[in-house]
């Protein structure tokens, strides 16, 4: 493949499914015969607090963290965490966010001031025009389990014809890593991501 | 069941492998057979990798040690057994076992001995960011860190045939993201070795007292010596010279380990790898003499790149002051990159411009930057630890005083957060009881001092500091959070469960035993529910108002341990529910409690429990002081 290198950035809360999407995207790159590096959240961090993943492939990758400015795709599972990792994106990244926010307990015990949906947008916004809000929760609740809003997500990157990874080395990826009694509503999850995907490609700048 | 991919014996495969999958990848190829460690972030995904193989590679003999210390010694005695062993354990880890490793470096190894030593630049799970390429050069003993986990799997498998050449222990270090990311691993062969296994009757050689170790250092000095000569052909290291200049300059680096991959992004990114030269370390202790010198000929400035210590740099400049070429090499290191966390890629990035006269400018940062105030890791939903501390904290009101309570490492040292701030003291593994004893000395009878600590790191090191409390008469309450697992770093299996980590069954051994068995009397043990709040702060009570060495066990399984066991067999926990009508939103369950299914409604001014993240354990409906919380029948 004559891709120098493609980065993914995954952000979250621990729990939420960063780890298990990652292990997706990289066996989909590996079997797309690319060069593969992560960089992930493990241990301590995962007790519920910000976890950002880290994907990059083709063939001039080596380190596994990507510079800033440099990610081409963010997807943020809990949609402050995307404006947290900011530093990441550049005028031409695509932010896919799920609309839900989820305010840390800390947050709310000091009753501090937390941003809603409208201010990262237009925060976000500043720095890229491709700013997409989804909304993932319902989605994956609709598809039958909210742990499959990972892979929801995945299925609107693809959507979006903006992975240079086939949609059915994915589907082989997404079969190795979930659970057998899971699969049909990952299935269902990622076919619904997919046409959600084709519903803001035309969008993309 | 099929074999995971990180066990299939089809050398050439083409897989993804996480950092630490690919080191126990590595050992398996190396045809090792006893494993030995103790759970710590980054470290512990190598020993639970091996016990994931054991099904398919039942010669493997490998355990969860009780500590390091211990955990080194297991190995070492496979080693003295010509037994391929490996000791695995995060750098702090190391700490603990260096009493036996200082002195095992004499006697070097006889069957190949590695100890992996994670560190973890930036704290991202540790205490300290301790920098253990020092070991190294303290043991006299070399030390490799690989770059990749391609490096990783192919280095340690290396390092198995390296030691039994040189009779050598040798340092296998890592740093967190090199455990803990993935790359593609093209998979080798699964060595067979053929060899008799037997202890070795040599005592001038395993028995360490001073007319033996007189001659054993001087038998460690020369291996040192003959490693050092072999540093130059080193398979590992690699040395590129480039006679291209860049910007006028001849420009040399040196780097290993996760540094070096960022480098070559960062050279990469700039379209001059070519240009410049390279040394590239797969052992960075001794250093390869002759690759220096060639390197020193052929540039006019060198920059060494690695994360915490000048190590390497402080090591190349004594070469190059022994070369006598102090003054005509420019040796830059620490004063370009600091001493302190990982290095983010944009700081390559900036110091390679900044050095070759080359752009480079960060994305300009948007006007207003929207704060988002910090998401810290926080105890679960249904955590017992979070029971116990606000037991703790409603005995400490009631009796209208200060605890000092020093504590330990694991999963509860987060209750040192707001709303518990539970905890004063956290420095090592098993430090908590330790700390105790001296603070007990000093601290009036006003100020109760307790040690709480989790049941793996009492197990770990809190029992010398038990029997210490109880021989010496030093007055303290010892809280043991017994939640039956080490959870923080992946729910591994200890003494208490008595399960191996083959998931075999061992011997269990009973805390309680254990406890009296230090000098405790049954008067001053007390083993309670921690998620039962009115019966724990009653029992604590008793416990704080005792006299002497005291032991309180608060136990109750992990929550995500037990809502797994609940999935398992198809229990369905209690539903527990806030009846808005008795709530007057006085805010204890949120701003005192703190569990992070229960959430405040600012429009009803009601607090509200999250059906789907609740774990029924039941507790806040004690906390509630208004009787609202209750359980649906």
């Amino acid at each position: 493949m004559d891709l120098k290198s493609f980065n993914i950035l995954m952000v979250g809360i621990g729990g939420q499914g960063v780890i298990r999407a990652i292990q997706i995207l990289t066996w989909a790159a590996l079997l797309d015969n690319y060069k593969v590096r992560t960089a992930e959240t493990h241990g301590m961090a995962q007790r519920g607090g910000s976890v950002s993943s880290f994907l990059r492939f083709g063939y001039e990758v080596e380190g596994p963290l990507i510079p800033s400015g440099n990610s081409q795709i963010i997807i943020a599972l809990e949609a402050s965490e995307a404006a947290r990792y900011f530093r990441y994106a550049n005028s031409n990244t695509i932010f896919l966010i799920n609309n839900k926010i989820i305010v840390p307990p800390t947050v709310q015990l000091l009753n501090m001031e937390y941003p809603d949906l409208n201010s990262i947008g237009s925060f976000l916004k500043q720095i890229s025009t491709n700013v997409f809000f989804i909304k993932g929760h319902e989605e994956a609740l609709k598809a039958g389990d909210l742990r499959s809003l990972n892979v929801y997500m995945i299925g609107v990157l693809v959507g979006s014809s903006q992975l240079p990874i086939k949609q059915k080395t994915l589907e082989n990826s997404i079969r190795r890593f979930i659970p057998r009694k899971a699969q049909e509503i990952n299935k269902i999850a990622f076919n619904n991501g997919i046409e959600k995907g084709k519903l803001i490609k035309g969008d993309i700048k | 069941m099929s074999l995971p991919h990180f066990a299939v014996s089809n050398p050439g495969s083409h897989v993804i492998l996480l950092g630490n999958e690919a080191i126990a990848r590595g050992i398996l190829e190396a045809g090792v057979i006893i494993g030995a460690g103790y759970p710590g972030t980054p470290s512990s995904e190598i020993l639970s990798t091996l016990a994931e193989m054991y099904p398919y590679f039942s010669h493997l003999k490998i355990e969860w040690s009780i500590n390091e210390k211990v955990a080194f010694e297991v190995a070492y005695g496979g080693s003295m057994s010509n037994v391929r062993s490996i000791a695995v354990m995060k750098h702090v880890g190391l700490n603990v076992a260096s009493d036996a490793f200082m002195t095992a470096a004499y006697a070097g190894a006889r069957g190949g001995m590695v100890v992996v030593s994670a560190d973890d630049p930036n704290c991202y799970s540790s205490q300290n960011e301790q920098d253990n390429r020092y070991y190294g050069l303290h043991a006299l003993v070399p030390v490799f860190e690989p770059a990749t986990p391609q490096e990783a799997k192919d280095l340690i498998k290396y390092a198995f045939d390296f030691s039994e050449r040189f009779q050598t222990l040798v340092i296998f270090r890592t740093t967190t993201r090199l455990n803990h990311g993935r790359g593609d691993v093209v998979l080798g062969e699964i060595k067979n070795i053929n060899r008799e296994y037997g202890f070795d009757w040599d005592r001038s050689r395993w028995v360490c007292l001073p007319s033996h170790s007189r001659i054993l250092r001087l038998r460690l000095l020369e291996r040192l010596k003959e490693i050092s000569d072999f540093a130059d052909n080193f398979p590992f290291n690699s040395l590129q010279i480039s006679k291209k200049k860049v910007n006028g300059k001849k420009i040399g680096f040196i780097s290993a380990g996760v540094p070096y991959s960022h480098l070559i992004d960062a050279l990469n990114h700039f379209g001059i790898k070519d240009d410049v030269s390279i040394l590239k370390l797969g052992m960075v202790y001794p250093l390869p003499k002759n690759l220096l010198k060639k390197l020193f000929s052929s540039v006019d400035k060198i920059l060494v790149i690695e994360e915490l210590e000048p190590f390497i740099e402080n090591i190349v400049k004594q070469i190059a002051y022994e070369e006598g070429l102090s003054k005509e090499i420019e040796i830059h290191g620490k004063d370009m990159f600091p001493q302190n966390g990982e290095f983010l890629p944009e700081l390559y990035l900036e110091n390679l411009a900044d050095i070759m006269d080359l752009e480079y400018s960060r994305i300009p940062v948007p006007n207003d930057i929207i704060i988002i105030p910090p998401r810290l890791p926080i105890l679960c939903s249904g955590c017992s630890h979070r029971a116990s501390f606000y037991a703790i904290k409603q005995v400490e009101k009631k009796l209208k005083t200060k605890f000092v309570n020093s504590s330990d490492i694991g999963c509860y040292t987060l209750a040192v957060y707001k709303p518990l701030e539970g905890l004063d003291t956290e420095v090592c593994m098993g430090g908590s009881i330790g700390l105790a004893n001296g603070i007990s000395k000093i601290q009036s009878n006003e100020n109760p001092v307790l040690a709480i600590l989790g049941d793996s790191t009492f197990f770990h090191s809190g029992i010398p500091a038990l029997i210490n409390a109880v021989y010496n008469q030093n007055n303290i309450l010892v809280v043991i959070l017994d939640n039956r697992s080490t959870s923080m770093t992946g729910f591994q299996d200890n003494p208490e469960t008595g399960i191996k980590i083959t998931k075999e069954v061992g011997t269990k051994v009973n805390i309680e035993d254990l406890v009296k068995g230090c000098g405790v009397s049954s008067e001053n043990l007390w083993v309670e529910d921690s998620n039962n709040l009115k019966n724990m702060i009653d029992k604590l009570e008793e416990a704080v108002k005792a006299k002497g060495v005291r032991v309180f066990i608060s136990r109750h399984t992990c929550s995500l341990v037990e809502s797994n066991e609940f999935k398992s067999k198809e229990i369905v926990p209690p539903i527990v529910k806030v009846d808005s009508e008795k709530c007057i939103g006085c805010l204890i369950c949120v701003n005192k409690f703190g569990c992070p299914s229960i959430i405040f409604d600012q429009k009803e001014k009601k607090a509200k429990i999250e059906q789907d993240t609740c774990r029924g354990c039941k507790v806040c409906i004690d906390v509630c002081i208004h009787d609202a919380i209750y359980e649906e029948e």
